[in-house]
């Protein structure tokens, strides 16, 4: 089902004011985090202040050139990491005080992967995903298999459930992955650079396949990635960071500023408004 | 297929006979026997143990006590031994259990033993400890001198209930020792290195009976170790030069030692093997038994042929192939080109 | 899809239950001296029925005191190293991991050794006395359990690479320690100790000591069992694990201490058997799949099995000598591996 209509609707131009009708779901407010190699020393890296909110159905992009602090950013969203001073809500949940268990039914993280140690079938690493749910000693029911098999079909990966893992590789592999996450029925979808070694169409499949469930079960969807262009066509939000600040967060028109983006990026480029309302940006040679 | 019920039914009769032999075996009580007396004995080590006042059945689990056992004429009561018991051959008969560090438990039992004999130099305490939890009670030995030998001999022919036998036999043992004494008395001791493997380098204790033995026989060992079997350096036997070369014939069999010893680096400058200075004597060096003093009487005749020369040896209760007389000079006699003083009476280099 | 249920776990456990009794019934029958197993069922039956009050049987004596209790042990051991084996290979994510590779054998070896050299020297009560060497034993392999736990925390958690290096210094440590002391030491003969160190099941286990062994092997068994869904997710990565719930911490204590527990009460009783612990969970995993909550089951009882069988080849092969069981492990164990290695399971 498509439901386009949130995004070609006219956007704020400023800030995050929002929007009548509908409550926010995650509440970033300003969080900030520091990490040194030894508690003595300054810091070796520095995460400012940085808010934003976020309703269902919503997809934020995190943006920003390497070492700008995008994951810590998504870590402190997932709650793994806890701010120093600031805090994460989700549904007035504190993330990080969140226990493991009721914490993994609410949020999902899709993230690079470590390569799997022993042999697994697909469906056998996208049942994983049913953990949270499980009592100690109990194996998966028939209700998991059926959430499985489901979360399997919304990622249109279906025929893969039978293949091994190592035999899956590329978009596939990232379909198999996010149905996992989706097995976990979570309210907030973090995904940590998701589309790092996928071709271009499978980047767009992914991007097209997480905004339909988005709006179709009503996540909220937190992705950290590189690519301007795939930010500014399915983003519904963007934050912009550098060197551990939010230099702005808004609408994807709102934050893609040509002196902006060239000063954040050190590159020059241009800023043109694409046919459907979103920007687009076009790298100049450096010559 | 296998169905659920026939797993459980399965399961049950897994369960029942665990269960079952479970309680079996902590309801067996000892196989019904005549009624017997029995008397608390302590043993060389101060273990306190409980043996019938007669004891028929014997297993011995050390060579050198299934030896001493044919010695006291109490063979008859033996009724199995180790692999290694050869000596004498009539033992190779007798039933076997095993090794002495591994016997094999079950073996034992099967032999229904009143007793079982040991050794703390050859033996596990494990093994001990394994026949004493079913119920089966082990005496062990432990000389560290020839007179413990003799006494140790005496003792246990006491337990077995033959005193005289076990008197007779220490007797004989300390008369022959006594002469082999006197002749030796007023000569000066020989430095002797005892070998009891080449490779790596393994000597002898000061606190075992070898060396003590040694000492009977006119010799002193050069190594001074508190270990029973120390691996000593090449380099120290150099340092020491010990006038004689010491072998159980075992170990010369099997590396030809004294042949090969003038060609390998090292031993080649120790005066005793320029000057072939080698003692080889029967095995019977290596048990605690009552054959020591044959191998003392063979040593000493080795070390000091002069004192020997008017005597022929007395083979009583060898059963070594080669007579070792004086007229047999290529393995162990000396070649006088040194200054080791000698009595008038020697008649070697013949 | 076929996802684990619970009938299937049993009935993988019903089968290799039965496979390992036909294997007991055999041991049973098996040894130095010949036995009647039909007299011998005989027997047992009536006393179940308890229309005797004993084994009336000449060598029901052998099978029952000796061989049995012998079995049973060999069964606990078998089953604890399996199980402390997989939960090694999980735990430090490393498929090469044994029971001894963070050095709770040489720990349980110094133990004893000490205890040996120690016990002339005290007064010790009879029943202590017995015992000493199996609990000089055990401390020696506490100690080294809690010394490398200290080693390996990073941030203050255990951390797989560091606790599996530091695992194999102090197993190479406490190694040479202990080879001085066996060269060094005046007077004392550690003969029984070589056939310890290979692995021994011949020294019957003290009654008391039966209770501690089963019940702790019960209790490490079941803790670790209790953590074998988060295994699976944890091998899949720790962050991935993390995010789904599994609290990594927690777990990797649990499954450390349980794991190294039953090895110390193992290695404790019955000396280094080695190999069983490394190939047993693979020969699972090939067979019943890589899910912990059927790999623990089916690895304790596929340890238990190949160790009885070990055990029986043992003192049957030369008999009536006796080898080590470690020696028949090894003998076996290292052509597996080969096999397993060129199937890349690894």
């Amino acid at each position: 089902m498509s439901s386009t209509a949130q995004s070609s609707s006219a956007w704020p131009t400023s800030g995050d004011a929002p929007r009548a009708g509908s409550e926010v779901r995650l509440s970033v407010e300003q969080v900030s985090y520091a990490y040194s190699a030894n508690p003595s020393q300054a810091p070796l890296f520095t995460l400012e202040a940085n808010s934003f909110q976020a309703r269902p159905g919503e997809i934020v992009a995190i943006l920003g050139p390497n070492a700008s602090g995008k994951s810590t950013l998504l870590k402190l969203i997932a709650g793994a990491l806890e701010p120093l001073s600031g805090r994460v809500l989700l549904d007035g949940f504190v993330t990080h005080t969140l226990a493991p268990r009721a914490r993994a039914q609410r949020i999902a993280m899709v993230q690079q992967e470590t390569p799997l140690l022993f042999p697994a079938r697909a469906w056998e690493f996208v049942l994983q995903g049913r953990h949270p749910y499980g009592r100690t000693l109990r194996f998966e029911s028939e209700a998991d298999v059926l959430i499985a098999r489901n979360a399997l079909a919304q990622v249109g990966a279906e025929h893969l459930s039978d293949r091994w893992m190592s035999e899956i590789s590329g978009g596939e592999r990232q379909r198999v992955i996010l149905s996992r996450a989706l097995c976990q029925q979570p309210l907030l979808l973090l995904l940590d650079e998701p589309t790092l070694h996928l071709d271009i169409g499978a980047q767009v499949d992914l991007l097209a396949t997480l905004r339909r469930l988005a709006a179709e079960n009503r996540y909220t969807v937190v992705v950290v990635t590189h690519e301007l262009n795939l930010a500014a066509e399915y983003a519904d939000q963007v934050v912009l960071l550098q060197k551990g600040k939010s230099l702005r967060v808004g609408s994807p028109a709102s934050v893609y500023q040509r002196d902006l983006l060239e000063e954040v990026f050190r590159t020059p480029l241009t800023v043109e408004q694409g046919s459907n309302g979103r920007p687009r940006v076009n790298l100049l040679p450096t010559s | 297929m296998l169905t659920d019920s026939t797993l459980r039914a399965a399961a049950a009769l897994v369960l029942l006979c665990t269960g079952a032999a479970i309680c079996a075996a902590q309801e067996t009580p000892p196989a019904v026997q005549t009624p017997r007396a029995y008397r608390q004995v302590t043993d060389e080590i101060g273990r306190t143990i409980r043996v019938p006042q007669n004891i028929r059945r014997i297993v011995s689990l050390a060579p050198n006590l299934t030896e001493t056992i044919y010695a006291l004429g109490l063979q008859d009561r033996l009724v199995g031994d180790t692999d290694y018991c050869d000596f004498p051959p009539e033992a190779q008969l007798k039933a076997k259990v095993g090794g002495a560090i591994n016997p094999s438990l079950e073996a034992i039992a099967a032999l229904h033993p009143d007793l079982v004999l040991v050794t703390k130099n050859l033996n596990r305490l494990e093994t001990v400890q394994a026949l004493a939890n079913i119920g089966i009670p082990s005496y062990a030995t432990d000389p560290h001198t020839v007179d413990a030998i003799i006494a140790s001999t005496e003792r246990l022919a006491d337990l077995l209930g033959a005193p005289e036998t076990g008197t007779a036999l220490g007797k004989d043992m300390e008369r022959r020792i006594a002469a082999i004494r006197d002749r030796v008395a007023p000569l000066p001791l020989r430095s002797v290195l005892f070998v009891v493997w080449t490779d790596p380098l393994i000597s002898i204790g000061k606190d075992t009976f070898i060396a003590d033995a040694l000492q009977h026989a006119g010799a002193v060992s050069v190594i001074d170790s508190s270990q029973n079997w120390p691996h000593i350096n090449l380099e120290e036997v150099v340092r020491l030069q010990p006038e004689f070369l010491v072998f159980a014939e075992s170990v010369d069999t099997a590396g030809h030692t004294t042949d090969t010893l003038a060609g390998l680096p090292g031993w080649r400058i120790l005066d005793a093997v320029k000057h072939r200075r080698f003692a080889v004597i029967s095995d019977a060096v290596n048990r605690p038994a009552p054959r020591i003093a044959s191998a003392i009487e063979e040593l000493a005749r080795q070390l000091h042929p002069e004192a020997f020369a008017d005597t022929p040896q007395s083979d009583k209760d060898n059963a070594s192939p080669a007579p070792r007389s004086s007229t047999q000079p290529a393995k162990s006699s000396l070649h006088l080109d040194r200054d080791i003083s000698v009595s008038q009476e020697c008649a070697c280099a013949r | 899809m076929r996802p684990i249920t619970l009938q299937r776990l049993v009935l993988q456990c019903g089968i290799l239950a039965l496979i390992l009794f036909a294997v007991v019934v055999v041991a049973l029958k098996l040894g130095a001296v010949p036995v009647s197993l039909y007299g011998l069922g005989r027997d047992l039956i009536s006393v179940l029925l308890r229309q005797t009050s004993q084994i009336s049987s000449d060598y029901g004596m052998i099978v029952i005191d000796i061989r049995l209790p012998r079995i049973l042990l060999a069964i606990v051991v078998g089953a604890s190293l399996s199980v402390a084996g997989t939960s090694f290979q999980a735990l430090l994510r490393n498929p090469l991991a044994d029971p001894y590779v963070l050095g709770v054998s040489m720990g349980a070896a110094l133990g004893a050794i000490l205890a040996l050299i120690a016990e002339p020297h005290l007064a010790l009560p009879v029943w202590l006395a017995a015992l000493f060497t199996p609990l000089g034993a055990f401390l020696g392999a506490a100690a080294t359990i809690a010394a490398v736990y200290l080693l390996g925390r990073r941030e203050g958690q255990i951390d797989s690479a560091t606790l599996l290096l530091a695992g194999i210094i102090s197993s190479s440590f406490l190694s040479a320690i202990i080879m001085f002391l066996l060269t060094t030491l005046a007077g004392r003969d550690f003969r029984g100790l070589v056939f310890w160190l290979m692995g021994d099941l011949s020294s019957p286990l003290q009654p008391s000591l039966r209770w501690v062994l089963g019940i702790g092997f019960l209790i490490a068994t079941g803790a670790i069992y209790t953590t074998a869904a988060d295994l699976n997710l944890l091998l899949a990565g720790e962050k991935e694990a993390m995010h789904l719930g599994v609290d990594v911490r927690r777990v990797r204590l649990v499954v450390y201490i349980s794991a190294s527990i039953l090895t110390g009460l193992a290695v404790s009783v019955s000396g280094a058997i080695g190999y069983v612990g490394l190939l047993v969970p693979h020969v699972m995993r090939l067979l019943f799949g890589s899910d912990h909550r059927t790999l623990l089951p089916t690895a304790a009882f596929g340890g238990a099995i190949a160790v009885v069988i070990a055990d029986t080849l043992a003192r049957t092969v030369v008999a009536p000598s006796e080898l080590p069981v470690g020696a028949m492990t090894a003998l076996v164990g290292a052509p597996l591996f080969i096999y397993l290695l060129r199937r890349r399971i690894a």
